[in-house]
């Protein structure tokens, strides 16, 4: 969940997504002078409010992507990029109706968030020092204005 | 993202952590970990808040803004951060001296020697309305040519300060000469620094080495306990003490110069702690100067019904004499108030040897057993403490390595009053911490010389003699010598700015935690290998966080000793 309201466009989301899950070294200090540049998977851009993957239920991402590297984990429901695959299209990033999916020219693969399937926590809810990004469960999103 | 495992080293410090916990009074740790994560771009020096178009990031990870919105790049910030950490620190120095000469001109405390305090009384004013070059004639030659090469020898407040604050509103000046910036306007800091202490010694007399107790013990449960927290004018504090001295109250000091000839004040807490006399419930007033104090003070001193006092307020009572008479009068009041209040002080307190500055610290014997071989090498510890460090921690572990590896540690002010506690600075303990050799040499010093060496207060600038007499006894630059800075929890501007003038010196040192220019290389180079190219001294700063305090004492003893067994230069010592 982002809340609008709470969000105050501090980028904190979009720099430690890019080092604790894009960096080689996961520490900031040295992240920022690694090359290829470490991609975020969460985006401030323009106004106050961080875009990530809403993991849809009909997710387009999932049809457009021609050879399956585009896949939802069973368990959780998340979807993800299996990079060995993917052959730099860009077919999803093309059908994302959130333009989350960003086509990384250095590393040849559709960079997208996973919501930190690998890891306890998404790493943008942990920092966030608003908590505009939260992670809970609702069933009441389609009723409820957020 | 960095909670704290442990708090502090000290155990009377840790008895007051849980009655905090039980009675909900949030301390510095708190606090501390409330603010995590902390912002990332500040962190590492990528964010500017100079105009009102911003504030302004560098983002590392998107190329959209890269640069800020007046086109400053991210070297630019970077240095920007640390230049601007450095101003505010020289004007903590600017300050003091001021207050100094301000007071001893006010001839409201006889001078102990007349002549010589009017002569840096003259110097001080030359440095704060003038040019103030009159340094040029008490530092090294060979030094003072290597800054003025440089351009960055000082040229007084209007030509360094005001110029180097314009590189925040404008300009094209590169990421280089900015970091020279820095170095000028920390070299004005580091020249206040000097005559601060000159004029205090001239004024107020030489100190001796003064047997000072410290720690939470010193407060008195039976008689009216004054409080002297953080940096104000002395000829205040000499007022204090003599009101204090006739009317029975007791006084300690908290982040203050204990010595103050002829007074001397026993130390209760240092710098990380300072929030925790007052739980005792010992503490019947505070008085507070500006540099050093935390503001979190008035919330624990409303707690448990302390009275705080100002000394820097628009309109407080400009008479030093009768001020300081109200201050005792209301100590001995509150004393009457408080009799309700539960008095918990932790019994045991520890001697510290301090105040070997001048004569007594006989650099001469010192630098002899370095070219002997008995010393090998020497280490200045500075700093106070950081809440990113389990306070004492790093420095009481540094100072274990390093003394028994036959390295002299000299502490000055806050990094004294840490070492004390834990009883480095009693003549007592010089067996227990130091090498065979060290621990010869410092008995040769005097029977009562402690394995750390104290050269007196933060105020003080007996650092800087120090490093004048070596030079002038050893006739070779600092550089050329096994000195080295040490700041295991840095944490305000002024030691950002004292690590700078060491630098510039020739010193190397190092400093903990990273300063806000790891987001540029360029920065980082820029205090590495251009410093060293410069100066003959690096300033290192390691971005790695989880780096154990044993490691960075072996890191230092290898930069001493040398791959070799040599130094610095390269060249052997004997």
């Amino acid at each position: 969940m982002v809340d609008k309201t709470r969000c105050t466009g501090c980028h904190q989301c979009e720099l430690w997504c890019g080092t604790e899950i894009s960096s080689a070294s996961k520490e900031l200090a040295k992240a920022i002078h690694e090359t290829p540049q470490p991609v975020p998977r969460v985006y401030v851009e323009g106004k106050q409010f961080a875009l990530q993957c809403r993991h849809c239920e009909n997710a387009p991402c999932l049809e457009a992507c021609p050879n399956g590297t585009m896949r939802r984990d069973p368990e959780t429901g998340l979807v993800y990029v299996h990079d060995p695959t993917c052959i730099a299209c860009w077919m999803c990033v093309m059908a994302c109706p959130f333009g989350i999916i960003n086509p990384s020219s250095s590393m040849k693969v559709a960079i997208k968030c996973d919501r930190c399937r690998n890891m306890g926590y998404p790493i943008c809810a942990e920092v966030c020092p608003t908590q505009a990004i939260r992670l809970e469960e609702r069933k009441d999103y389609r009723i409820k204005a957020f | 993202m960095e909670f704290i495992q442990k708090k502090t080293a000290d155990t009377s410090v840790e008895h007051f952590l849980s009655k905090a916990a039980e009675s909900e009074i949030p301390l510095v740790w708190d606090r501390y970990e409330g603010q995590l994560p902390e912002c990332g771009f500040c962190e590492t020096g990528l964010s500017c808040r100079d105009c009102l178009q911003g504030p302004c990031i560098s983002h590392p990870f998107r190329d959209s803004n890269k640069t800020g919105i007046c086109g400053k790049e991210r070297d630019i910030l970077a240095v920007q951060s640390l230049l601007r950490l450095v101003l505010k620190g020289t004007i903590t120095y600017l300050d003091r001296v001021s207050d100094l000469a301000k007071g001893i001109e006010s001839k409201e405390i006889k001078p102990k020697n007349k002549t010589k305090t009017d002569q840096w009384l003259k110097e001080a004013q030359s440095l704060l309305q003038g040019d103030g070059t009159g340094f040029k004639k008490e530092f090294p030659r060979p030094l003072i040519r290597r800054w003025e090469e440089m351009g960055i020898s000082p040229e007084g407040i209007a030509r360094d300060l005001f110029k180097a604050f314009q590189k925040f509103e404008g300009g094209i000046t590169d990421a280089e000469e900015t970091l020279l910036w820095s170095f000028k306007s920390s070299l004005l800091g580091c020249i206040a620094h000097w005559l601060y202490g000159r004029l205090k010694r001239s004024a107020f007399g030489e100190p001796a080495p003064t047997r000072i107790e410290v720690n939470l013990g010193v407060l008195k449960k039976e008689s009216p306990n004054l409080l002297l927290c953080g940096h104000f004018s002395p000829v205040l504090k000499r007022k204090i003490a003599e009101a204090a001295e006739k009317n029975g109250v007791h006084v300690s000091v908290v982040c203050s110069d204990p010595l103050l000839p002829p007074f001397h004040f026993p130390v209760a807490t240092n710098y990380g702690s300072q929030e925790i006399p007052c739980m005792t419930g010992a503490v019947d007033l505070i008085v507070v100067g500006d540099q050093w104090v935390n503001p979190s003070l008035m919330r624990v001193a409303k707690e448990f019904e302390v009275s705080i006092l100002s000394t820097e307020g628009l309109k407080r009572e400009r008479n030093p004499g009768r001020f300081a008479g109200k201050i005792v009068d209301q100590t001995k009041k509150s004393f009457d108030f408080r009799r309700h209040i539960p008095r918990d002080v932790p019994g045991g307190t520890e001697v510290a040897m301090m105040g070997f500055s001048g004569g007594s610290i006989c650099a001469k014997k010192i630098l002899g057993a370095v070219h002997k071989g008995q010393i090998r090498g020497i280490v200045v510890f500075c700093g106070s403490n950081n809440v990113k460090y389990t306070q004492d921690q790093e420095i009481t572990i540094l100072a274990q390595e390093f003394l028994k590896n036959d390295i002299l540690c000299i502490a000055k002010g806050e990094t004294s009053v840490a070492l004390a506690k834990y009883g480095f600075l009693n003549p007592l303990s010089r067996e227990k911490y130091c090498g065979r050799d060290l621990s010869a040499v410092l008995s040769s010093l005097g029977e009562e010389t402690p394995s750390v060496l104290d050269v007196g207060g933060g105020e003080d600038g007996a650092v800087i003699d120090l490093f004048l007499e070596m030079v002038k006894i050893g006739k070779k630059d600092l550089k050329e010598l096994p000195i080295v800075g040490c700041y295991p929890e840095a944490n305000r501007s002024s030691e950002v700015t004292e690590a700078m003038w060491t630098v510039a010196m020739g010193v190397p040192t190092y400093f903990w935690p990273a300063l806000p220019v790891t987001g540029s290389s360029k920065a980082m180079e820029g205090l590495s290998k251009f410093s060293e190219e410069k100066f003959g001294a690096k300033l290192h700063i390691m971005t790695e966080k989880k780096i154990d305090a044993r490691a960075k004492a072996k890191l230092i003893l290898e930069a001493i000793t040398g791959k070799g067994g040599y130094g610095f230069s390269g060249k052997p010592w004997k």
